[in-house]
């Protein structure tokens, strides 16, 4: 591997779990987290600028995120089989478990003060739907929510991440036996949204491909001459626009506007992460030559670990009491998520400094 | 707001006693007449009927129902309606099938879930429920486990806990099964063999039992706690009017009321009406409910809020009169305006105001429920159209209230309007005839300061009524010309005034009545105002006011154009509204005000309800009521609104009161004049309570009504671009107060401020612009009261799809895809000049630089060895062969740059033309064969110019190394291909052994860069075969 392209990967994982935070730092009225919900609300510059954004724009990190552990995992598989995933439990199952545990203890923490309480159960998180406070839920409910349901949910990408390593033998056979059939099928499973309880289907033709690319040489480094970038991102763009005012304009109880939405969605998927992969070496190559930016790179999974529930929470927070500044909505949105990023990687950085055991445990070795 | 009415009939006309001619005999009979006043007590109902143009769909009407948001569901023999107070709204339809709602005779509406009515169509022997959001009617089976007997009948019960009964008559009692939805017959509640229920069982809630009349077996009662059906063979509780042997036969009702007693019927030979307590004690509560010698089938049951019990039925309405302690009956009597007329009457029930509402055949009926209440009361004389007229009211210091009459004397009534005998006429001395009646002929009423009632008569004739001495002072005034006496006021100094039939205006200062003024016409009132001044009323010459001495003519008002003309020049009464305001009755309100003399009408337009003011009369807090010849009104002068009172608020007949008015101490108000009067206490109309909140009744997309509880249920009402006309329509379903509302309403997204609605609560909005908007509506009651919430509907418009945001972000992202496409064009055009230009300057550089430098060389050569003539020679061939050399090379670099040669055409003759003179000046015989496909391929124009150079080069080959005499040249096309064959028949070569230098290199070279492949086949003595493929398209 070249070390432009390691270099890429490190860049856009960062970036990639950067725009997670302003994902998941959404504050219109309802939690529009699908990219497919159709908007129950006028449409406003802010409900615009924050659907497009969350629900459009920054919608291509996880099939990226997908792909390219897909195409690093397909690339150090000379280890057995055993060893690999004795040492994927180790950097993905142990983390999940911690974090997950951590999120837990920090929520139940704060629904023992009433003024806190009140933000938990306002903000909504709980992946059951029940916001209860965990001392009425019991243990049996907390378990659950440890291992099943973290109020970290974000989490669920590391769960999807393990499975795909446990049955990375499976796929890699499938992509040398017939990969015209298995990459195919995979890329209908991602298109048609379709979920395998806490599995997410639509990671595994990315993460397909990324093996499929790197075990036939792929260049991933060289731009397919029939690609133009320029047209793809004003695609990318465009589709997104377009799509999120259909989310507002279509009617929501038509079949066919939720079909549209998707198809749409999906399409802009495919520009966004093709334009921005091939259109960004340039800043690829001044970010990662820039040494403080290198550094915050390294950062990347304690930021994805750690800015949820602390996010949500915090803008809960922030959405009460700082309405009365203009523009409050889209202001917390533009500031909230920023300002969580920078606390997660001093959080982290701290961590790294004083406890580097106990960062390289939560890390699973990462970023060191 | 009270409602009760009070209808006095004196059940004697007056007006008959006064053409009898002997005064004796009037005397007495007016004494007789006095005695002989009785009450009859009552509530005055208003009818709704299909003939009031609210669209009721019949006037036999069988159930109502109030639903939890006010709406009046109907259930008449058309069918379901809604009421919302303006309009009846038709639901179901005629056409068959069992899940359409029909339009058939509705007997019972009993609500269900929330949203569904249970309804029961008694002639159909239908039973289903209706969801009043989804307009969905279902039909529910009734399955009985044995046939129905012949001429059974069903009636629907819902119990305390929701359980709903279907009841067939001989039958007995079905339940509904919600998980098989159907009626089935496994009710617990089993009776004895031969035991059957009738319809009218009743729910003991407080002691959990049902207690059923069993026609010809008794009284049977399940006890839910024990699942026990109790009777008189089973008593374990003992109770006693189980034991009663009188209802062993024909027993029909059972009711229990509030008061815990038992109301059971029966037929006995007739129908017997009896009331129990628990011990089985026969209570006397029944007066008045055995004694209707008119054949009644007295069945229903109904007990108000306030506890008043109603019974009804066939021919049969009453109403427990808690003062009278007895039932009063409501004989329907067809052409009493004051009753209610039916012959069936079939439910009752009470709305959320305390209205009751009655079903009746002949239309619906509502009246208020305020029993016991005195503050509003209808009096009339007699319904006989020869009457009493009242011509002046006053009140006493004792709080008795005296009436003039014409013709009919005084008639005095105590404080609570009772009637008793007066002395007024007791100790007459004797005169002619024509005085006595004359004395009877009262037309005015004042009790001056000394207590003293003054009596204005005809004739000039006056009475002085001593009530400390109960003796009557029969007067003349020959001042006032045998001119009748219009009216008696005093003013603040002592002094009566008079007005008379002829105008005269007459002061009585105690010693003389002085005449200060004649005006020659009737003069109706004179008001003594606060500084003093006389405003006297006339007839025909409007308005005039006097100096306080009533002899100078201050200011006159009449109509005409002048600035402060009247509204009329008749005016009938004037009331002093403030310090500096006083109101004259003169068809229109006209407004005087004091101080500039100014004169404001208030008409019609401002919301009188016609300009036919005849009494005013000022109440405690400043409101002036008045009698206009549309009914009774209000105006309050704070919000300038006026308010009308009609039948329903229990003001029967105002257009009767219009000739005497009077306010009394306790601030109750009396209209009087043909044959009755009017009495209220203003605070009876006061609202106590804020109107309700205004309620989206229907709206009307273009002409269709959509279902409005659907669309309420929805965040906002969505339409289509093209829906964009539409009517919403509101009520706030107060009954009572419906048309006493001010409605306002404002659309956020069109309309800034509120709205004033008109009387119909309608709006209409058309061609309205795509986009959000929001209507809201409150209502206010004529006390400035608003409804509590102000509701809203929001509604959106879709843009067509050209003007929505996705189509024109489309548009967007297109126009930015073509312009990003134009301008990779221009860049990629300007690239391809760019490369040109560069091919252009290596060529020269690389071909005529290095050529010219070695013809530099040679020539610097030649010059150095011009000694030398070999050498010499030698070089100048060298130059020669260069500068030749070069010249082609520079024919070629322009030939292939110029667009004239752009064509398979001009390629293939400049090849013709190349290797015929090549191979010509070698003596080597030429074939060249092009098939006629080829020029017809699109060659760029760096692969035209490689083309040529390889072909070029092949024949330059040939004709240089080869030695041949025969050389072909083939040019063809096959499978998409472009084929360039060069053969010739020399000494050939071994393609391996040769040296792969500049000339085979280049064109291997030139042959990669055509994406082609390129053959040379040849050896010693074979001759060389080269041949070149190129894909084309």
């Amino acid at each position: 591997m070249s070390r432009l392209l390691s270099l890429k990967f490190r860049f856009f994982t960062f970036v990639s779990i950067t725009m997670l935070a302003y994902v998941h730092g959404y504050n219109l009225n309802n939690s529009y987290l699908a990219p497919l919900s159709m908007v129950d609300e006028p449409l406003t510059f802010t409900a615009f600028f924050e659907y497009l954004t969350a629900n459009g724009l920054l919608r291509f990190r996880i099939p990226l995120l997908f792909l390219i552990s897909g195409y690093l995992f397909a690339y150090n598989d000379q280890r057995p089989y055993g060893i690999t995933i004795r040492k994927r439990f180790k950097t993905l199952v142990v983390p999940y478990l911690l974090w997950s545990a951590l999120a837990l203890l920090f929520t139940f923490l704060l629904q023992q003060v009433p003024f806190t309480a009140e933000i938990v159960a306002g903000s909504n998180l709980d992946q059951l739907g029940d916001n209860r406070s965990y001392t009425e839920i019991g243990w049996a409910g907390l378990i659950e929510r440890w291992i099943l349901a973290p109020i970290d949910y974000p989490l669920w990408f590391i769960l999807a991440l393990f499975f795909y390593n446990l049955i990375y033998p499976f796929i890699k056979w499938a992509l040398a036996k017939a990969p015209y059939i298995w990459l195919p099928s995979t890329f209908l499973v991602w298109l048609s949204l379709i979920q395998f309880w806490m599995i997410d289907g639509s990671g595994l033709f990315f993460f397909s491909l990324g093996i499929w690319l790197q075990k036939n040489n792929f260049s991933l480094e060289k731009k397919p001459s029939w690609l133009s970038v320029g047209v793809f991102f004003i695609l990318f763009i465009g589709i997104c626009v377009i799509k999120t005012f259909m989310a507002f304009e279509l009617d929501p109880d038509l079949f066919s506007s939720r079909v549209m939405i998707a198809l749409l969605f999906k399409i802009a998927v495919l520009c966004g992460l093709l334009s921005i992969w091939y259109g960004s070496d340039d800043i690829v190559k001044w970010a990662m030559n820039r040494n403080w930016f290198h550094k915050l790179s390294g950062y990347a999974f304690f930021i994805f670990a750690a800015h949820v529930p602390l996010l949500p929470y915090t803008m809960h927070f922030a959405m009460k009491y700082f309405s009365f500044l203009p523009y409050y909505r889209l202001t917390l949105y533009l500031v909230v998520p920023g300002l969580m990023v920078l606390f997660c990687i001093f959080a982290g950085s701290l961590l790294k400094q004083y406890l580097p055991k106990l960062y390289l445990l939560l890390t699973g070795g990462r970023g060191f | 707001m009270v409602l009760k009415n009070r209808v006095t009939i004196f059940q004697n006309s007056l007006l008959d006693l006064l053409h009898m001619r002997k005064t004796a005999c009037l005397i007495l009979c007016l004494n007789c007449f006095q005695l002989l006043i009785a009450q009859q007590e009552g509530y005055g109902f208003l009818r709704l009927g299909s003939e009031d143009g609210l669209g009721m769909a019949s006037n036999v009407v069988y159930s109502i129902y109030q639903d939890q948001r006010g709406f009046m569901w109907v259930g008449s023999a058309n069918g379901l309606q809604r009421f919302d107070g303006n309009r009846f709204i038709n639901y179901g339809t005629s056409k068959p099938g069992t899940d359409d709602l029909p339009m058939a005779d509705l007997a019972q509406i009993i609500p269900g879930k929330e949203h569904e009515l249970w309804l029961l169509f008694s002639t159909r022997n239908a039973v289903g429920f209706f969801n009043t959001q989804k307009l969905k009617y279902t039909n529910i089976p009734i399955q009985t486990t044995r046939s129905i007997p012949a001429r059974s009948s069903m009636r629907l019960h819902k119990d305390s806990r929701g359980n709903m009964y279907l009841h067939l008559l001989k039958y007995g009692l079905l339940k509904y099964n919600p998980e098989k939805k159907a009626f089935v017959d496994d009710t617990e509640m089993r009776f004895p063999k031969g035991w059957i229920s009738g319809h009218f069982f009743y729910e003991d809630t407080i002691k959990n039992q049902f207690w059923f009349p069993c026609t010809d077996s008794g009284i049977a009662i399940y006890d839910i706690a024990s699942k026990q059906m109790f009777t008189r063979r089973n008593n374990p509780l003992k109770i006693p009017l189980l034991n009663e042997t009188i209802f062993n036969k024909g027993i029909s009702e059972i009711y229990i009321d509030k008061q815990r007693r038992y109301w059971i019927f029966n037929w006995a030979g007739k129908h017997i009406r009896r009331c129990f307590d628990y011990s089985g004690k026969q209570l006397p509560d029944t007066a008045g409910i055995n004694s209707n010698p008119q054949y009644e089938e007295t069945r229903y049951f109904f007990e108000t809020r306030n506890g008043i019990l109603w019974l009804y039925g066939n021919n049969s309405l009453y109403s427990y009169n808690k003062r009278l302690n007895r039932f009063i009956y409501y004989k329907s009597t067809f052409g009493n305006t004051l009753s209610v007329q039916y012959e069936s009457v079939y439910q009752m029930m009470e709305d959320k105001e305390g209205n009751i509402w009655v079903a009746t055949d002949n239309g619906l009926y509502m009246t208020g429920e305020h029993s016991g209440s005195a503050d509003l009361g209808n009096y009339l004389f007699s319904e006989e159209k020869k009457g009493i007229e009242i011509t002046d009211m006053i009140e006493l210091r004792n709080g008795e209230r005296w009436l003039s009459t014409w013709g009919g004397g005084v008639i005095s009534m105590k404080k609570n309007l009772k009637s008793y005998t007066n002395k007024v006429y007791d100790h007459m001395p004797p005169m002619d005839e024509e005085s006595r009646i004359q004395y009877t002929q009262t037309w005015s009423l004042y009790q001056h300061t000394d207590g003293k009632v003054w009596i204005g008569c005809q004739a000039g004739k006056y009475m002085i009524y001593d009530t400390a001495l109960r003796k009557t002072f029969f007067l003349e005034a020959k001042e006032l010309e045998k001119s009748t006496i219009r009216f008696i006021t005093g003013d603040s100094k002592g002094n009566i005034w008079l007005s008379t039939q002829q105008g005269h205006i007459a002061k009585y200062d105690g010693k003389k009545f002085t005449v200060t003024k004649k005006f020659g016409t009737i003069v109706r009132k004179i008001l003594v105002d606060n500084e003093g001044l006389l405003w006297v009323a006339t007839f025909d010459q409007g308005l005039y006011c006097l100096s306080p001495d009533g002899t100078k003519i201050l200011r006159h008002y009449t109509s005409g154009s002048s600035e402060n003309a009247l509204f009329q020049t008749g005016g009938n009464d004037i009331d002093q509204l403030n310090d500096s305001t006083l109101v004259f009755a003169a068809g229109a309100m006209n407004f005087i005000n004091k101080k500039t003399g100014k004169v404001r009408w208030f008409t019609i337009e401002d919301g009188l309800p016609g300009n036919s003011v005849l009494r005013i009369r000022k109440d405690d807090k400043g409101n002036l009521w008045m009698i206009t010849k549309n009914g009774l009104c209000r105006y309050n002068p704070n919000n300038n609104r006026v308010t009308v009172y009609s039948r329903k608020d229990g003001i029967m007949i105002a257009n009767l009161t219009t000739e005497a008015d009077l306010k009394g101490n306790d601030g109750s108000i009396m209209f009087g004049g043909a044959n009755g009067f009017i009495f209220f206490h203003p605070s009876t109309f006061t609202n106590k309570v804020n109107p309700p909140d205004v309620a989206i009744t229907d709206f009307k997309l273009l002409n269709t009504f959509i279902p409005v509880d659907s669309l309420l249920s929805l965040p906002a009402v969505n339409l289509k671009a093209y829906q964009n006309t539409f009517s919403i329509y509101f009520s706030a379903l107060s009954y009572m107060q419906r048309d006493k509302l001010t409605y306002y309403y404002k659309m956020e997204g069109i309309d800034k401020d509120w709205i004033k609605a008109d009387r119909i609560a309608q709006v209409n909005y058309a061609h309205i612009q795509p986009g959000n908007y929001t209507f809201k509506a409150f209502c206010e009651d004529n006390d400035g009261n608003r409804s509590g919430n102000i509701i809203s509907l929001n509604i959106y418009i879709k843009p067509p799809f050209w003007r929505t945001g996705w189509f024109l972000s489309m548009l967007l992202t297109i126009l930015v895809l073509i312009s990003y496409g134009m301008h990779r064009l221009r860049l990629n055009k300007f690239i391809a000049v760019e490369k040109i230009r560069n091919r252009v300057s290596r060529d020269l550089h690389d071909d005529m630089g290095s050529t010219l430098s070695t013809i530099n060389i040679l020539s610097s050569m030649a010059k150095a060895r011009l000694d030398d003539r070999l050498k010499t020679g030698e070089y100048l061939n060298k130059i020669s062969d260069n500068s030749q050399r070069m010249m082609e090379a520079m024919d070629d670099i322009v030939w292939s740059i110029k667009p004239a040669n752009d064509n398979m055409q001009k390629t293939v003759a400049r090849m013709r033309e190349f290797a015929t003179n090549v191979l010509e000046a070698k003596n080597i015989e030429l074939e060249f064969r092009v098939t006629e496909p080829v020029y017809d391929v699109k060659l760029d124009m760096e692969a035209r110019k490689d083309f040529f150079l390889i072909f070029k080069e092949a024949v330059n080959n040939a004709a240089k190394y080869s030695k041949c005499s025969k050389a072909s040249i083939a040019i063809y096309i096959e499978n998409k291909k472009l084929y360039l064959s060069v053969s010739d028949n020399g000494i050939g070569f071994n393609p391996e052994l040769a040296d792969s230098g500049n000339g085979l290199g280049n064109i291997r070279k030139r042959a990669d860069a055509l994406h082609g492949s390129l053959q040379i086949i040849s050896g010693p003595d074979e001759g060389t075969v080269v041949k070149l493929t190129i894909p084309v398209s």
